[in-house]
């Protein structure tokens, strides 16, 4: 089975909530991209990734951007008359792409996501200073300057944390995510 | 349980359909264990027979009746739907009495559904069992011949409705052609241009519309609603509400100066799609048939305040009747024939569309009364002001249809229509058009050379379904305009394109009280409204219930050359059955034993059919043969067990389930098959 | 007294703290108690989504589990708490076999789920449990003049959970009406504030930020309300970065409904949190027109 398993099939069974291939029923309408905020920024627009999908192009998807593109708004997933939830299939893509460690160079979506999980690993909540370590460094001097400039105001009126909020059972919460992922994995 | 005095002599049929049955089935296998193993049974012979329904399959059937004396046949075919006539027949043809003949179905219910072919083989010989158990308990039956009344009752007065009843009156047969408006004429009387020849809707339809109102052999009943019908095929008993207009149309000459001295104004949502006002008394439009008005009750002065009666004070033949009741018509007719059409879908749901929200979103049918000459707007196709044309006016194809979150069928018409919507922008204002389309659809005749003459037109066709129309302009160019926001999905372009005008395409619904119109005539309506068809191929416009044929959009959305076809179809229907004379009811049906009868008679309000009369002096009820349709629902009902059904009686249904739990088999032989 | 567990949020603790203690504040005043839930997790946000999908189900399960402990329904105040954790109690009480996996996890803090919570975003306590009247009847300090620009954001809404209208909602409007501001209609209201992109992909977030702002001061908004500590921190801790990015001038104050309520209630500044903004509320109306140039009414 697994040598005949199409794209598409991958791809669907990463849509947890979806049953069979809800891909395949797209009409290719463009509503999905005609809602989306962000389309004019990706490299394919939310319809012809699906359209890509259905083909097959499995590299052409892995190295657009559209998926880390995705701002969760769920517009597309309300209006799309085929009842398809695109934004899960972004995060699908997501995952599979990271999963397979391959995604578009210079995105700074990938590293973000996984400095994320691993600080709630650690403390069981968010912690943001430790998070921008993760990205800022990526920025360009301006957007970097920039950066700092909002954090140290929001330093300022009190809204940053010093100190990583942990919660109390962490080494019950560490081994309840050990049950469903190996800690090495993440550490 | 088991078997009467003298044995009977059955013969088994199994048949291949091609491979449809044994492609999955052993036909061969079935049909030996049928012959070893169900000879207790009385089982004299069996056979397998590649098509058991063609013309040498029945002989086969025949020639064993008349040699082998068979008193009962069992044949394992198709579902009793398709082929149980057929076999009746052969068996009437060879001498046997027709209903010694049972159909068991091992293709719908067994081959088509199984892919174990060995488990569906075995379910096979169950089912057989079952039906050789039963067949035992048949009783020679014969049918009930009942006379058809020669009238014919048309529901709705739509172009389908006005087609059925002029080709039956035609013929010389009486209609009664009931419409709930105070005109006929449905919505086609509201369209300006029909697609895609644009000859003027009115123009075509008025001969109609007049014809069908001076027709001697047609009863028009305008302003009227069926309330309740009584009987079966042959003879129905409509009971129909005519409704009050408040005159006397004997005395009206439809001069028009009550309408024009009323003094009350209402918005017209029906006729002028509330683009327009009529009056409180009214005709919908100047065509109308017939010529009389109706009093808005709801509206008008004097129904409300109690003064005014302007409209009594200037009628030159002192027809207005304010105290004028309903009227409760009962008529008797042999068919029916329902064309109740459609109604538009709201494009209100589709909030991101803007339309009520948005001033200049107009819905098709605003649209249509826009661009006729005799609506609101004089015929101008203007903005909402009354009075700007558009520089810029973008179509919306496919609104509410063709989407699971509202509609998820295609409403058919819509692309033609929005074409012919861009013709006319065109031609009236010389607009830029632009059709947002999914997919463009013109599969008829003259429906895609019309396509390319709206793209010779410079029509802009623009693939990809419209994401939202609304006011949030974000450049000078889009300023006080509609921004339509929509993916080209043909090169992959997000595009905003300004318009002045946006008209919503929208699509075709079931009436709102389709459901209630199939609860009253007895037939189903599908999960989305629409009236389910006897076949969706083969029997398009007659329903499951007998005597009873639809026409038109009430079926399903479709364009005036269908609706049209449809009505004269189902015209010709009705006059087969009329020609007939009487017709052959069923004979399955309900007995009440009178010597069981306790006479509480809860059967009495059980019956779907009104078919159970009680008897006063003796306290028993009795079954009329001819209303009781078989349902069966009073044999089951019944406490003390006094009534039974032929064809489905106790003894029937029990020994079938003992013949599919293979009970009747010795043990030996069902554990070696 | 109406009583809900409740799930603060990491956001809540110290970002967005002047919406923990205005949610605190005026639910309290309004005859309805929040418990927090002890010992919560963080939800996995969206990005758990993105890289572990069970992972992030068994991250919202354990705090749905506690939940599920107190037999009280549980309240979220930020948009992608509430849709992670409604959607992981949808989820899990129609899959059996998703439930079985995430509570073998869960065992290891003796925690057991077994869908019997009910979800709820706080302004939906608001708009349906408290309700526009109850609300409208304990106001002593009406906003009157001042012109809201009710923002929903993405998550609250969508996606849709059974057939409500997830295009032209009107709950937030009327809870502005009811403490007697004037709700303002603009087109954006629905449309995604791009919170989630703020890191990885600036330039389209803060285009999305601006194009929300615009929509909301061509309409006159004197403020924007939020009920969400993303949408807050994105429209308002960015707006500087906006007004550099674009040559812009906005100077939007974007306040938490709860504060606004708050407000309208009578509670004190402090209490609101209200001092934290990077931009501050005009006190009165009249001040407001003041700030954006507008023409003065005379009444």
């Amino acid at each position: 089975m697994t040598d005949t398993i199409t794209f598409g099939q991958e791809i669907s069974n990463l849509l947890h909530a979806a049953e069979g291939e809800p891909l395949k029923t797209c009409i290719q309408c463009g509503t999905c991209s005609g809602t989306c905020p962000v389309a004019g920024y990706m490299d394919n627009s939310p319809r012809q990734i699906i359209a890509l999908i259905n083909l097959g192009k499995k590299e052409q998807v892995l190295e657009s951007n559209t998926f880390w593109y995705c701002a969760s708004c769920y517009h597309c997933t309300v209006r799309c008359p085929q009842e398809i939830n695109i934004t899960e299939l972004m995060y699908a893509l997501k995952r599979y792409s990271i999963w397979k460690n391959r995604y578009k160079e210079g995105l700074i979506g990938p590293t973000f996501s996984e400095a994320f999980v691993k600080m709630i690993v650690r403390g069981g909540r968010s912690f943001e200073p430790v998070l921008a370590t993760s990205y800022i460094f990526s920025f360009n001097t301006r957007e970097f300057v920039q950066e700092i400039q909002g954090a140290t105001e929001l330093l300022l009126k009190g809204r940053l944390p010093l100190l990583p909020a942990r919660i109390k059972r962490l080494e019950n919460f560490r081994r309840m995510i050990g049950r469903i992922i190996p800690m090495g994995g993440l550490e | 349980m088991d078997k009467k005095d003298e044995k009977e002599k059955i013969g088994v049929y199994v048949c291949h359909c091609g491979t449809n049955i044994a492609g999955v089935i052993n036909v061969e296998e079935v049909s030996t264990w049928a012959a070893e193993n169900l000879k207790d049974q009385g089982v004299v012979i069996s056979r397998e027979y590649k098509f058991m329904c063609s013309s040498l399959g029945q002989e086969l059937i025949q020639k064993d009746i008349k040699e082998l004396g068979l008193t009962r046949v069992v044949v394992a075919a198709c579902s009793p739907h398709l082929h149980e006539k057929t076999f009746r027949n052969a068996c009437k043809g060879a001498g046997l009495n027709p209903y010694l003949c049972e159909l068991v179905s091992i293709r719908e219910q067994d081959s088509w559904v199984h892919t174990d072919k060995v488990a569906a083989t075995e379910k096979a010989k169950a089912i057989i069992s079952g039906g050789v158990s039963r067949v035992v308990y048949h009783e020679a039956l014969e049918p009930l011949h009942v006379p058809i009344h020669p009238a014919t009752l048309v529901v709705g007065g739509g172009i389908a409705g006005i087609q059925a009843a002029l080709e039956i009156a035609d013929a010389g047969f009486p209609v009664y052609l009931v419409e709930r408006e105070p005109s006929i004429g449905g919505h086609m009387a509201q369209f300006d241009k029909t697609f895609p020849t644009l000859d003027c809707s009115a123009c075509i339809l008025t001969p109609k519309m007049v014809d069908a109102g001076n027709h001697p052999n047609i009863t028009l009943l305008t302003y009227s609603e069926v309330e309740k019908v009584d009987g079966y095929v042959g003879s129905f008993v409509a009971t129909i509400r005519k409704r009050a207009r408040s005159l006397r149309e004997a005395d009206c000459t439809g001069c028009g100066i009550c309408w024009e001295k009323c003094p009350k104004k209402v918005v017209d949502d029906v006729f002028e799609a509330g683009m327009g006002n009529r009056k409180a008394i009214y005709v919908p439009f100047p065509q109308a048939v017939p010529k009389y008005p109706v009093i808005d009750r709801v509206n008008c002065t004097y129904y409300i305040k109690g003064t005014c009666k302007a409209c009594e004070k200037f009628c030159p033949t002192n027809c207005i009747d304010f105290a004028q009741q309903d009227e409760i018509l009962t008529v008797e007719v042999g068919n029916v024939i329902l064309a109740t059409g459609w109604d538009l879908f709201d494009t209100r749901r589709i909030t991101q569309y803007g339309y009520g929200r948005l001033p200049n979103v107009f819905t098709s049918l605003e649209f249509e009364r826009m661009s006729n000459s005799a609506g609101p707007t004089g015929g101008n196709v203007v903005l909402r002001d009354g009075k700007t044309e558009p520089k810029v006016v973008g179509i919306v194809h496919c609104v509410g249809s063709r989407d699971k979150n509202y509609n998820e069928y295609c409403s058919s018409i819509c692309c033609m229509q929005s074409l012919k919507f861009a013709h006319l922008v065109k031609e009236k204002t010389g607009a830029e058009v632009y059709n947002f389309y999914i997919d463009i659809r013109t599969p008829a005749k003259g429906y895609e050379e019309f396509y390319h003459r709206l793209l010779e037109e410079g029509t802009h066709f623009i693939r990809g379904k419209v994401a939202e129309i609304s006011d949030a302009t974000r450049l000078p160019s889009e300023e006080g305009k509609l921004v339509i926001q929509v993916e080209d999905t043909l090169t992959g372009n997000q595009l905003r394109v300004p318009v002045d005008m946006a008209i919503l395409s929208a699509g075709l619904e079931p009436r709102h009280d389709s459901k209630a119109l199939a609860k009253l005539f007895g037939i189903s309506c599908s999960a989305d409204g629409w009236l389910i068809e006897r076949h969706p191929k083969l029997d398009p416009i007659a329903t499951m219930t007998d005597g009873i044929y639809i026409a038109g959009c009430v079926q399903g959305p479709k364009d005036i050359p269908a609706s049209v076809a449809q009505g004269a179809a189902a015209a010709a229907r009705v006059m087969g059955k009329i020609q007939q004379k009487e017709i052959a009811l069923e004979p399955v049906r309900a007995t009440i034993h009178e010597e069981q009868c306790s006479g509480c008679r809860i059967c009495n309000n059980l019956c779907p059919f009104n078919a159970i009369l009680f008897h006063e002096d003796r306290m028993v009820s009795e079954v009329n043969p001819a209303l009781c349709q078989g349902c069966g629902t009073c044999v089951a009902g019944c406490p003390a067990g006094a009534i039974t059904g032929t064809g489905f009686s106790n003894e029937q249904i029990l020994s079938q389930i003992n013949g599919l739990l293979l009970l009747n088999v010795p043990k030996k032989q069902a554990v070696a098959a | 007294m109406k009583e809900f567990a409740y799930f603060p949020g990491c956001s809540l603790e110290k970002m967005a703290s002047s919406y923990h203690m205005s949610a605190m504040e005026t639910t309290q005043k309004l005859g309805v108690k929040l418990n927090e839930l002890d010992d919560w997790n963080c939800c996995g946000a969206t990005t758990y989504f993105y890289i572990d999908e069970l992972l992030a189900y068994t991250l919202c399960a354990r705090n749905l589990a506690i939940a599920e402990k107190t037999g009280l329904d549980v309240v979220a105040p930020c948009s992608a708490c509430y849709k992670n954790m409604f959607f992981t109690a949808a989820h899990l009480k129609k899959d059996e076999d998703l439930a079985e996996h995430v509570n073998f996890a869960l065992e290891e803090d003796n925690l057991h789920f077994s869908g019997n919570v009910k979800v709820k975003h706080l302004i939906e306590v608001f708009a349906q449990d408290i309700g526009p009247d109850e609300l409208k009847s304990k106001v002593t300090k009406p906003l009157e003049g001042i012109r809201i620009a009710p923002y929903y954001g993405c998550q609250i809404i969508r996606p849709q959970k059974e057939k409500e209208d997830v295009e032209q909602p009107q709950f937030f409007e009327e809870l502005i009406s009811a403490i007697g501001a004037t709700p303002i209609n603009y087109p954006l209201k629905m449309r995604c504030c791009g919170g989630s992109l703020i890191i990885s992909s600036r330039t389209a977030a803060l285009t999305m930020v601006r194009n929300l702002l615009q929509s909301a001061v061509d309409n006159q908004a004197a403020v924007i309300a939020t009920a969400c500590p993303m949408c807050q921190v994105n429209l308002e801790v960015y707006q500087q970065q906006v007004n550099l990015e674009f040559g812009t001038n906005f100077s939007v104050p974007v306040m938490y409904f709860t504060q606004l309520i708050g407000m309208a209630l009578g509670i004190p500044n402090k209490k609101l949190g209200i001092g934290k903004e990077f931009v501050a509320m005009a006190p009165t109306p009249l001040a407001v027109e003041t700030a954006w140039g507008l023409p003065r009414k005379t009444k």
